[in-house]
C-alpha cells in the first residue's frame, strides 16, 4: 500500500464514519514493512519479514467518543464495524471537552525521517549483519563462548491521518537497529549483557563491531561483582539508564497522569523542582531523529516545550484533550490514544563520563537497572542495579544485587553534574549525570 | 478462519525448500472496552483484529512472516517469506498434507459469540466508582477500565493436525488515587480471567474499588521503606510474582537450550529450600493463563518444575522440545499472529504448606511483610530479580507495624530459594490480572503463593 493510497484509506474512514452517524472523526493508517534477522554463532537463527497495517478511527457523537482499531480495509466490513463504534458511543457520557483538536498542522515539513540506504537494503546485508556481530563478540574476549543471539531489524513505516476538520497529512519513516546478547562464562559462572543500537538511518547506527564489543565487554566486566554495603552515595547514571529516569519524569509530566492527579508535579509549574542543571526539553521537530514527527497522533503540528528550565517546572506535555481539561495548549504530544514523547531529552552538560568518574571520590556508577517501581504520585523511585564502585575517582570493583533509591523530586534538586555525552537513540534520551546522595541498599 | 484446503497448501508451500515443521496460526480477535474517569464512562474502545502467521522450523532456525490480508495471494507470499530460511537446508520431498481436525477439551464456553449489552459493562464501572469514593473522603480520583475480549484461534501442523479453540478474556481494573495534605499514594486492583462479564455477578466490582482504595489509603500513610538486608514475609496470591521472577523464567526452555540460564543442564539437582515445590499449570478453570490448546496446537499441562526443593523440568514449546529430545509442554504461547511463540509460563505457583500466617509473623524479628505484589523482572543466566511491592508492612518483633512506601525488593532466585524457612498453609492464587512480558510479547498469566519466609534479602528503601 502506498502513502497516497494509505492517505485515501484515512480519508474513506472518516467518510463512513461520518455517513455512519459521527459528528466528527479522525482516522489513521499505519502501513508497516518489517524486517527481522538473528543469528547465534554461525548459524541464522530467525528470519522474518512481513508487512502489515492497521487503521485507528476516533469517533466522536456529541462529546462521546469510541475508538475503533482494526487490520481489515475492506470499505464493507469498515462500514459495518464503524457503525458498530458509533452506536457504542452512546453508552459513553458526553463530555464538551472530547473533540478534534482546535488546530492542525499547516503544513507537513520534511524532517528527514526515511532514509533509502535503510530501507532497500538487502535482507542478505542484515544476515551479515548478525554474523559478524556473533564473530565479533567472540573476538572480544575468550570467555563470551555463547550469546542470547544478535538482532539486525529495519522498518518502513508510512503514517497517514485524516480528520473531518479537513486535515491530511501523511509521511514515511525508516528504523534500523542492531543489538547483541553475549553471554560469558568464566568456570561456573555466566553473565550476560545486552547492548544495542537504533537510528533512522544506516549510517547513523554503531557499527556491528562496536556493538558487539560495548556488549562483550559489559558482560565479563561483571566477573567478581559483589554485593555493596548500604550506605548513602552519590551516584552516576549511565546515559541509557540516565535515559530510564527521563521517562519517569516523563510519566510525571504527561497532563494525561497530571489530570487525574497521579503524578508528583501536580500544581507545582512555575516552582524550582530540579537543580540549576536540569534543563528538560520536548522537541518534535530535530531533523533525522527517532523522536521526530511532523504532526502528533491528532494532526497537531509537533513543536519544541520546554519541560524544565534550570530546574524550574515550565510545562506539562499535553494533546488537545488534556489540554482543554487543564485549561492549557495542546503541545503536540498525542500519541496513540494517549500522551506520548517527541524527542524528550535532560540538555547536555560538559565533559565525559570518565571525567565525571574522576570528579567523583566515592560513590557508585549504575550502568543496568531492573525493575520499574516508580509510584507516579508520590515520586518514590527504587530499582535494582548493577555497575561499578568508585572510590578516589577510579572505578574500583563491579557491584550487584543491590538497589538504588530516593524520591525523583529529590533526584532532580540532588542533580550536581552531567556529562556531555547525550546521543538522540531513542524518544526518551539523556546525558549521563550524578545524583548528589541516594540510599544504595545492598548488604 | 482458513479452510482446510487453504491450510494445506500454506503448509505445503512453507515446507518448499525443505523444513522439519511448519505450522499456520489464524487469529481472530474482538475486544470491547469502557473507561470511566473522573466519575463518567469517557471513552469505548472497539478492536477487531485478524490474520495468519505462517512459521518454518528447520534444526534451530525458524523463519516467520505473516499476513494480516486473507487474500490467498497474500497469504502465499507470507508462506514464501517464510520458506526462506530453509534454502540452504538440506533437500526433502514434501509430500501433500492431510488436513485432520483434532478436538480439544474446551476450558471455557465455546459458543458464546459476542459481548454482553454495554449498558453492563458501563453498570460495572459506575459501581466501582461509587464504592471507591464511598470507601475514604481522602480518595481523590478513581479511573476504571473494562475489557472484555474473544479470541479464535485455529492452528494447523505439517503433521496435519489442526485444532481450533476460542478464549475469552475478561478485566475490570480500579486505580485510586489518595491525598492527604502534601502526601499521595495510589492503589490499584484488578480480577476477571477467562470468564465472561457473569464473572462479576459473584464477585462484586465494589469489592475491587475497595481493595483498590484500602491500598491507596495505606500508600497515603506510609512511611518511607527501610534499606538494607532482613527478612521477608511474602503474602499469600500475589507473592507468586517472586516465583515467577525468581525461577519460572529461568525455566523457559529457550534460555536453558541455548544454556543461558543458571538453571541449564540441572535438572535432578537441588535447587531451592525442600520446603519448595513449584507447579506450572495451562489447565486451572477461569485463570488468565490457561487455554485448552497453547498457541502451537498443544494441550495444556500440569507441570512440575520444582519438586520439594529438586528441579524436574522445563516449560516446552515445540522448536526447543524438539532440539532437547522431549514432549512439548503446552508452554509455546506468543501475543498475537504477527509474533512467534516462545516458551512461557501459564500460571505458576506453589501449593501450601504446614505453618500458619500468624506464626510466620511471629517468628520475624526484623523484617517486612510484602502484602501486595507490582510486578517483576529478572536477569536470566544469574538469576537475580526484582520485584516491587504495590503494599508493605515494616515487622518488628513479630507484629506487623506501620506501612511503607513502594519499594523494590531485590534478591538472587537461586539464593533465595534455599533460603525459604517456613511456608504457609494458606495457598491461593492471587486476583486474576497479571500480563507477562518478554522478548516485547505480552501474554496474560496467573501467579500463586502459600505466605512464604524468606530469611534475608535486600530492601531497595531509604528509611533506616
Amino acid at each position: 500500500m502506498t502513502e497516497a493510497e494509505a492517505l485515501q484509506t484515512a480519508r474513506d474512514a472518516v467518510a463512513i464514519a461520518l455517513d455512519a452517524g459521527a459528528t466528527s472523526a479522525d482516522a489513521s493508517v499505519g502501513v508497516g514493512r518489517r524486517f527481522s534477522v538473528e543469528a547465534r554463532d554461525t548459524t541464522v537463527t530467525k528470519l522474518e519479514q512481513s508487512t502489515g497495517k492497521s487503521l485507528q478511527v476516533r469517533v466522536f457523537v456529541d462529546g462521546r467518543k469510541t475508538t475503533f482499531a482494526t487490520a481489515d480495509f475492506e470499505p464493507a466490513a469498515m462500514r459495518a464495524a464503524l457503525a458498530r463504534a458509533v452506536a457504542q458511543a452512546a453508552h459513553v457520557e458526553s463530555d464538551p471537552l472530547a473533540r478534534l483538536p482546535d488546530e492542525s498542522a499547516d503544513d507537513v515539513p520534511d524532517l528527514g525521517l526515511y532514509d533509502a540506504a535503510l530501507a532497500e537494503r538487502a535482507e542478505e546485508a542484515g544476515a551479515d549483519d548478525v554474523l559478524a556481530m556473533e564473530r565479533a563478540l567472540r573476538a572480544t574476549d575468550a570467555r563470551v563462548d555463547n550469546s542470547g543471539g544478535s538482532h539486525y531489524g529495519s522498518a518502513v513505516s508510512v503514517v497517514a491521518l485524516a480528520n473531518s476538520n479537513g486535515f491530511a497529512g501523511s509521511y514515511v519513516t525508516t528504523r534500523g537497529s542492531r543489538s547483541t546478547g553475549p553471554v560469558a562464562t568464566d568456570g561456573p559462572h555466566k553473565r550476560t549483557a545486552h547492548y544495542g543500537t537504533a537510528a533512522r538511518s544506516l549510517a547513523e547506527l554503531e557499527s556491528n563491531e562496536d556493538v558487539a564489543r560495548t556488549a562483550a565487554r559489559r558482560a565479563v566486566e561483571m566477573f567478581g561483582a559483589r554485593k555493596p554495603q548500604t550506605a548513602r552515595l552519590p551516584v552516576i547514571f549511565e546515559r541509557d539508564v540516565a535515559a530510564a529516569v527521563l521517562s519517569d519524569v516523563f510519566s510525571a509530566i504527561s497532563a494525561a497522569n497530571v489530570a487525574v492527579g497521579n503524578s508528583w508535579l501536580v500544581d507545582r509549574i512555575g516552582e524550582r523542582i530540579g537543580s540549576d542543571l536540569v534543563t528538560i526539553v520536548d522537541d518534535g521537530r530535530l531533523a533525522g531523529l527517532l523522536g521526530s514527527s511532523p504532526f502528533d497522533s491528532e494532526g497537531v503540528a509537533t513543536r519544541r516545550t520546554p519541560v524544565f528550565e534550570r530546574g524550574v517546572l515550565r510545562s506539562f506535555l499535553f494533546d488537545s484533550y488534556f489540554a482543554r481539561r487543564l485549561g492549557a495548549a495542546t503541545t503536540g504530544n498525542a500519541a496513540g490514544g494517549g500522551i506520548g514523547p517527541n524527542s524528550f531529552y535532560l540538555e547536555a552538560g560538559t565533559g565525559s563520563l570518565p571525567e565525571l568518574i574522576a570528579k567523583t571520590s566515592r560513590g557508585v556508577l549504575v550502568l543496568d537497572t531492573i525493575g520499574f517501581a516508580t509510584e507516579h504520585a508520590s515520586g518514590t523511585y527504587s530499582r535494582g542495579a548493577r555497575g561499578f564502585a568508585i572510590e578516589n575517582g577510579e572505578l574500583a570493583y563491579p557491584i550487584e544485587e543491590f538497589t538504588i533509591a530516593a524520591s525523583l523530586p529529590d533526584m532532580l534538586a540532588g542533580i550536581d553534574a552531567i556529562a556531555a555525552d547525550l546521543r538522540f537513540d531513542g524518544s526518551v534520551v539523556s546525558p549521563s549525570f550524578r545524583v548528589a546522595e541516594m540510599t544504595v541498599s545492598g548488604g | 478462519m482458513l479452510d482446510d484446503d487453504t491450510l494445506a497448501r500454506l503448509l505445503s508451500r512453507a515446507l518448499r525448500f525443505g523444513g522439519d515443521y511448519a505450522d499456520v496460526f489464524c487469529e481472530r480477535r474482538n475486544a470491547l472496552s469502557y473507561r470511566l474517569q473522573e466519575g463518567r464512562i469517557h471513552e469505548s474502545g472497539l478492536s477487531l483484529t485478524q490474520g495468519v502467521g505462517i512459521r518454518v522450523i528447520v534444526g534451530e532456525s525458524a523463519g516467520y512472516a505473516y499476513s494480516d490480508d486473507l487474500s490467498l495471494e497474500s497469504l502465499l507470499r507470507a508462506a514464501d517469506a517464510a520458506s526462506l530460511i530453509a534454502r540452504n537446508a538440506p533437500a526433502r520431498k514434501q509430500g501433500a498434507i492431510a488436513i485432520v481436525p483434532a478436538k480439544v477439551a474446551p476450558l471455557y464456553d465455546q459458543h458464546r459469540d459476542g459481548h454482553a449489552p454495554a449498558a453492563h459493562y458501563a453498570d460495572l464501572l459506575s459501581r466501582a466508582d461509587v464504592a471507591a469514593r464511598a470507601f475514604d473522603p481522602r480518595v481523590a480520583s478513581v479511573n476504571a477500565h473494562v475489557t472484555d475480549e474473544i479470541q479464535d484461534v485455529r492452528i494447523a501442523g505439517s503433521d496435519g493436525r489442526v485444532v481450533g479453540d476460542r478464549r475469552p478474556l475478561i478485566t475490570l481494573g480500579v486505580q485510586v488515587v489518595g491525598v492527604a495534605g502534601a502526601e499521595r499514594g495510589s492503589g490499584y486492583a484488578a480480577d476477571g480471567g477467562r470468564t465472561s462479564i457473569n464473572y462479576f455477578d459473584e464477585h462484586d466490582p465494589e469489592k475491587i474499588a475497595r481493595e483498590a482504595a484500602r491500598i491507596a489509603m495505606v500508600n497515603v500513610e506510609a512511611v518511607p521503606a527501610p534499606a538494607g538486608e532482613m527478612e521477608m514475609v511474602v503474602g499469600a496470591g500475589s507473592g507468586g510474582v517472586l516465583l515467577h521472577e525468581a525461577v519460572g523464567h529461568g525455566l523457559e526452555s529457550d534460555f536453558n537450550r541455548r544454556g543461558v540460564s543458571l538453571y541449564s543442564g540441572r535438572v535432578g539437582q537441588r535447587v531451592a529450600s525442600e520446603l519448595v515445590t513449584i507447579l506450572d499449570d495451562g489447565n486451572l478453570p477461569g485463570e488468565r493463563g490457561s487455554c485448552s490448546v497453547d498457541d502451537e496446537g498443544v494441550a495444556g499441562a500440569h507441570k512440575v518444575l520444582v519438586e520439594n526443593g529438586v528441579l524436574r523440568g522445563y516449560m516446552q514449546d515445540r522448536l526447543n522440545a524438539r532440539l532437547m529430545g522431549v514432549a512439548p509442554t503446552g508452554s509455546g504461547r506468543r501475543q498475537s499472529f504477527r509474533v512467534m511463540p516462545q516458551p512461557r509460563m501459564c500460571n505458576t505457583y506453589m501449593p501450601g504448606g504446614e505453618s500458619t500466617f500468624e506464626e510466620i509473623v511471629a517468628s520475624t524479628k526484623r523484617g517486612i511483610y510484602a502484602k501486595g505484589f507490582g510486578g517483576g523482572q529478572v536477569e536470566i543466566s544469574k538469576g537475580d530479580f526484582v520485584f516491587m511491592v504495590a503494599e508493605g508492612y515494616l515487622i518488628e518483633d513479630g507484629r506487623i507495624t506501620a506501612p511503607i512506601k513502594n519499594a523494590t525488593i531485590v534478591g538472587n532466585g537461586p539464593e533465595a530459594m534455599t533460603k525459604v524457612t517456613a511456608v504457609g498453609n494458606d495457598a491461593r492464587l492471587a486476583s486474576r490480572h497479571y500480563t507477562c512480558g518478554k522478548g516485547g510479547q505480552y501474554v496474560p498469566v496467573g501467579v500463586g503463593m502459600p505466605t512464604v519466609k524468606i530469611a534475608a534479602i535486600t530492601v531497595g528503601g531509604t528509611g533506616d
